[in-house]
């Protein structure tokens, strides 16, 4: 949960946008965390680069506990 | 009055009757139109098609640099002569679309393509030509449109329009969450879309299901089997086209699947010369691209059979990237990167991804150590639209390259 969060976190960075400090199984990517479809993307390159897993191979996730799932396998 | 347009995300509702009483309302007309607002850009189109005056559409997120290097020294005169401003006095929906049934030739409107060049290329289209596409008929009369795409660019502009003469009400969904879009569809009765496949793919998966919407278009990218068969099952009665369209020319060519052919009265204005789309000038707005009578797409095609002719998109000649409908020209990003203080050469590329087809990446050689990712990208976001920019930025000691030295793109 933390390496995700700080994953997360380098997204809003690099965005320009304002960092988490707490991240749960029920943030929402869009709603909670406030990312776009730029930044997705983004999130889905850095974590395949982390695990090797394409979170939105099936379709979209849209909260922090589905990615927890996926790279869990 | 019945509606004209909602946002459903800023909680906008506006009927014809607010259409027509903001119109009558401007006391000043500039050609120049940089809104964000859909409504606003709307509104100031029709304005500019009731004046017979020329309008520019420019992207809102243009930095005044990308301004000035589009327009250059061209400034076109704004009216702020609040006597010569709309005084329209039509009253009523039925009025205004038969007032815009006599738009003269001197109509124009001008918009900007993304270039291969570097900088996008300016492109201007009559009201014949943009609207050529349209069909006004009484089977469109209760269409009701989600709109999903950008009101800047080529296709949103098409939509615009159609739902525009047909009277029919447009539904933002563009940019908004996922669940938003799906409860819009339903609250709305939607009935029509025309998205990327970037956007269909948002919306997938979905547990209910929207009977309402008969009809999905689909353009800018190659739209896979995957989305396909599950946008079926979301939207059950609907008719999936693909259609293949340009800034320059509008929609050309319609699909089923991945299979396009060419309409009969076309069969003399397209054609396909060694494995590239051709299209004559006679089908193309007015832009500084076209110098012969063929105008070369830059999409390669595969012929799958001829007489009459059936092919399917291979690829794009030219190097541009296409981020979810957007395309990027890495060199363009290259050149700004290159201006960074600390960079002494990098490398543009494009990684497949699962969200927007794909997205842009970089190799970075730095001067300055302390450079950084986040560094680079707060610069750049002052420089480039933000799907321009790189979402993930490698620092290396030297740029990898083909063969025979060019930077190689994948």
């Amino acid at each position: 949960m933390e390496n995700l969060k700080t994953i997360i976190n380098t997204v809003l960075k690099n965005r320009g946008k304002k960092e988490v400090e707490t991240v749960n199984e029920t943030s929402h990517l869009r709603n909670d965390i406030g990312f776009d479809s730029l930044d997705l993307a983004e999130l889905t390159v850095r974590i395949e680069a982390e695990y090797d897993v394409d979170i939105f191979e099936d379709g979209i996730v849209n909260t922090v506990g589905e990615i927890l799932r996926k790279i869990k396998g | 009055m019945e509606l004209f347009y909602a946002d459903p995300g800023e909680g906008v509702i506006k009927n014809w009757g607010d259409l027509l009483a903001d119109l009558e309302q401007m006391n000043d007309y500039s050609p120049y139109c940089q809104e964000s607002d859909y409504y606003l850009i709307f509104k100031h189109i029709i304005a500019s098609l009731l004046l017979d005056r020329e309008i520019v559409l420019l992207d809102s997120d243009f930095s005044t640099e990308e301004t000035k290097r589009l327009l250059g020294d061209s400034i076109l005169v704004s009216n702020t002569d609040p006597s010569s401003c709309l005084r329209s006095n039509i009253q009523t929906k039925e009025a205004l679309l038969n007032r815009l049934k006599q738009i003269g030739p001197s109509w124009k409107i001008t918009l900007f393509t993304s270039g291969t060049t570097g900088l996008p290329k300016k492109v201007s289209h009559s009201f014949q030509s943009i609207t050529r596409f349209v069909n006004t008929s009484e089977k469109h009369r209760d269409n009701i449109w989600g709109y999903a795409y950008n009101p800047t660019h080529m296709a949103g502009i098409q939509v615009f329009f159609q739902a525009l003469l047909n009277g029919n009400p447009l539904i933002r969904l563009f940019g908004l969450p996922k669940d938003q879009i799906l409860q819009s569809i339903s609250d709305y009765s939607i009935s029509n879309i025309s998205a990327t496949p970037t956007f269909y793919r948002l919306l997938l998966p979905a547990n209910d299901r929207y009977p309402t919407v008969t009809r999905l278009t689909s353009g800018g990218e190659k739209f896979d089997e995957k989305t396909s068969v599950l946008l079926s099952q979301v939207f059950p009665n609907a008719k999936v086209t693909n259609v293949y369209a340009s800034t320059e020319a509008g929609t050309l060519l319609a699909a089923k699947g991945n299979e396009f052919s060419i309409k009969d009265e076309f069969v003399n204005l397209i054609k396909i010369e060694n494995n590239e789309l051709l299209i004559h000038k006679s089908l193309m707005g007015s832009s500084e691209a076209i110098n012969s009578d063929w105008y070369p797409t830059g999409d390669l095609v595969e012929i799958i059979s001829e007489n009459p002719v059936r092919f399917k998109f291979i690829s794009r000649k030219n190097e541009m990237i296409n981020v979810g409908g957007y395309k990027v020209n890495p060199t363009e990003v290259e050149e700004t990167i290159r201006e960074i203080n600390g960079v002494a050469d990098v490398r543009v590329f494009s990684k497949s991804n699962s969200v927007l087809g794909s997205i842009i990446c970089c190799e970075v050689v730095r001067t300055n150590p302390a450079l950084d990712e986040s560094n680079i990208r707060n610069q750049l976001q002052t420089k480039l639209q933000e799907f321009k920019i790189p979402r993930m930025v490698r620092f290396v000691e030297s740029l990898s390259t083909t063969r025979t030295g060019k930077i190689k793109r994948n």
